[in-house]
């Protein structure tokens, strides 16, 4: 099963995923990207069943392309999470729901905010400081929640911190996956999105 | 007799001709006007703007419009029409992605318009677009400018140059006249403004042209480029009629010259 | 595992003197795991209704959604503010509508209702998840920690609370059943209505 990872700081969210595409017990590929730049300042993280994952994140995408072309401008990100969810929702009461889960990360350029959302295939949607899907949550999440380290400067998670300490959250978070989970991933996409736009970082 | 024939869309009138669609091009020849012109690798899109009201805010009239990253479309006829049929495009452009993953060429999307407005002539209970539109656009991994026109009945049809709408045909002789292969940018873009400028009396305020230079690169130009290539328009006409001027003066002198020699030679 | 329970989360309404309350918890698990711990579940329909929906999250969002849109189009076309029992009905009614593939919640609404000679009364209400309505005269309890929230008010409410004594109660009531219950907590907040105004208050509770 997939893994997935979030988390905001001062401008900026993060997100990662693992890139590994499985079938069975079998790795099919080891460099698939699972994170969809769907307009300028919108991220999103997807992982859940095979087929409908890529069927939903390519629909997702395409509509908040076609609503930029119609508006001019993009959706920003409380709405474009929102309307996301809904897809969801809908979906899930329908005969075929797509069960997959995302991670929404975007930068708002009307109010300088960072956004980040956790939506599961339920389209259960929340505004989350960071968040994770998978495996990984039940390693990550505690790890985040810890707070006395905020004041040694090598912090668990703040909101505030700079991208560079943001970064190495992440990077405990990811070394605490492949400490102790069985089957840990060998690599990670990491996708920043700030008032600059969406890049690649390597980790 | 003859009246009930442009009642019912579908059928023709005993001359083989359906009136509600040439109703429809009578309506795209009131339109304000519309030119494309391909060079070497860019392709311009001109149009006129209608002189918007003192209290209206210009940026939301507009007769050019996106359909993907890589074409624009701009029309002349029913403005409402036209926003029906951009949105109708839009949505192919995108559905195309999604089933193919690959954008649309410009022949493809041109074919798709054109077929919606076939479509609107051949049932019942709708009538035609009310418009003709100008497609240009690049395709993928393609270096080739692409303009494409199609018309209320469905044609579709590509070319090098060509104007719709109001004194259309005025233009495309112009263009005729003066359209070479192989223009530069700049060269396109004068092309395009020299044309527009020989129904739209106005002069730069009311002309707006978008350039397509590759691949999803659109720009358009604001209204001091524009002027500043009205201007050097018509430095360029004025120097023309300067020659004229002084050619005619000189041949009038050479004859002045002749026949004073005559009578010199008389005397 | 029932599907009321995966998310958790519980809310309760009480009846004071000319005043109402209602509390929920901010949590929202995948069943035993913690997602946020700011997730609201109380929302304010009108000035004068609140709705509270504990259940499954998603039908959460899409029902807050829902009865936005209904409240919104009844006061457009009426003309006039939607009284909290005519509320209780659209809610009602909403539900039903889905009686044979409902959404998993069970709705806690309070509000002031408009009496005759133009002063307010009291109204708490709840339904089952497909629309049962419960009218009660002392308060409701929905959610994972239903159970306890039931057993707590019963020893802790009492008739003609003034708002400073209900919200007491009815934040103590809360915080103490959800205590006993893994699938709620994580913080709360409680709304007390009163004819003229409006008191929220965001509770600390324990983060296990």
């Amino acid at each position: 099963m997939d893994i997935s990872f979030a988390l905001t700081g001062k401008g900026y969210v993060i997100l990662a995923s693992d890139t590994t595409a499985a079938r069975s017990i079998v790795k099919m590929k080891v460099d698939e990207d699972k994170i969809k730049v769907l307009s300028p300042h919108l991220l999103m993280a997807y992982s859940g069943e095979p087929g409908d994952t890529v069927q939903f994140a390519e629909y997702i995408e395409r509509n908040i392309r076609l609503y930029q072309i119609r508006n001019t401008y993009a959706l920003r990100p409380p709405s474009a999470a929102s309307w996301i969810r809904r897809t969801l929702a809908d979906s899930l009461r329908s005969r075929k729901p797509y069960a997959v889960n995302l991670l929404i990360g975007g930068y708002d350029t009307s109010t300088h905010q960072p956004h980040l959302y956790w939506v599961d295939y339920l389209g259960t949607m929340s505004e989350v400081p960071f968040a994770a899907h998978g495996y990984g949550a039940y390693f990550a999440l505690s790890l985040l929640d810890r707070e006395d380290g905020l004041m040694s400067g090598s912090s668990y998670h703040d909101p505030e911190a700079p991208l560079e300490e943001g970064l190495k959250t992440l990077r405990r978070c990811l070394d605490e996956v492949a400490k102790r989970l069985v089957v840990t991933p060998e690599k990670y996409k990491v996708k920043v999105v700030d008032k600059d736009g969406v890049r690649e970082i390597e980790i | 007799m003859s009246r009930s024939y442009d009642r019912a869309l579908t059928v023709f009138s005993p001359d083989g001709h359906l009136f509600q669609v040439e109703y429809a091009l009578e309506a795209v020849r009131k339109g304000t006007c519309a030119v494309g012109v391909r060079g070497k690798d860019v392709v311009v899109l001109g149009v006129e703007k209608k002189s918007v009201l003192q209290l209206q805010d210009p940026r939301t009239v507009r007769k050019v419009a996106m359909l993907d990253d890589h074409v624009c479309l701009a029309f002349a006829g029913l403005t409402a029409d036209g926003r029906v049929l951009i949105d109708k495009a839009r949505i192919e452009c995108q559905s195309h992605r999604l089933t193919v993953e690959d954008p649309v060429t410009v022949e493809y999307i041109t074919r798709h318009i054109a077929g919606i407005q076939q479509r609107y002539t051949q049932s019942g209970g709708v009538r035609p677009f009310g418009i003709s539109t100008l497609i240009v656009g690049f395709d993928p991994h393609d270096t080739r400018p692409r303009l494409y026109q199609t018309e209320p009945g469905g044609i579709y049809s590509a070319w090098k140059a060509n104007a719709i709408g109001r004194s259309s045909k005025t233009v495309r002789e112009f263009l005729e006249k003066n359209h070479k292969d192989d223009m530069s940018r700049d060269d396109t873009i004068k092309l395009t403004v020299k044309s527009l400028l020989e129904v739209v009396q106005t002069g730069a305020k009311n002309i707006e042209i978008s350039v397509m230079e590759s691949y999803g690169k659109i720009t358009s130009l604001d209204l001091t480029q524009i002027e500043a290539i009205v201007a050097e328009i018509e430095r360029e006409k004025e120097a023309e009629a300067e020659r004229k001027r002084s050619r005619l003066a000189a041949t009038a002198a050479g004859q002045a010259a002749m026949s004073q020699a005559a009578g010199g030679s008389g005397q | 595992m029932s599907i009321m329970e995966y998310n958790g989360g519980s809310v309760i309404a009480m009846v004071g003197k000319e005043c109402v309350a209602i509390a929920s918890d901010l949590r929202l698990g995948n069943q035993a795991l913690g997602i946020s711990s700011n997730f609201q579940k109380i929302f304010q329909m009108t000035d004068r209704i609140f709705l509270g929906l504990p259940g499954l999250a998603t039908d959460v969002t899409t029902l807050k959604e829902t009865f936005r849109f209904r409240v919104n189009m009844y006061t457009i076309k009426e003309e006039r503010e939607l009284e909290p029992e005519t509320f209780a009905h659209m809610v009602s009614s909403a539900l039903y509508e889905r009686r044979f593939g409902p959404y998993f919640i069970e709705p806690v609404m309070c509000g002031l209702q408009k009496t005759h000679d133009g002063s307010y009364k009291p109204f708490i209400a709840a339904t089952d998840l497909i629309g049962c309505l419960n009218f009660a005269k002392d308060f409701v309890v929905a959610g994972t920690a239903s159970s306890k929230l039931f057993g707590v008010a019963e020893g802790l409410w009492e008739p003609d609370l003034e708002p400073e004594d209900l919200f007491e109660t009815c934040a103590q009531t809360l915080l103490n059943a959800v205590d006993r219950d893994a699938y709620s907590g994580w913080g709360a907040e409680v709304y007390v209505l009163t004819k003229d105004k409006v008191i929220k208050r965001t509770l600390k509770g324990r983060m296990d």
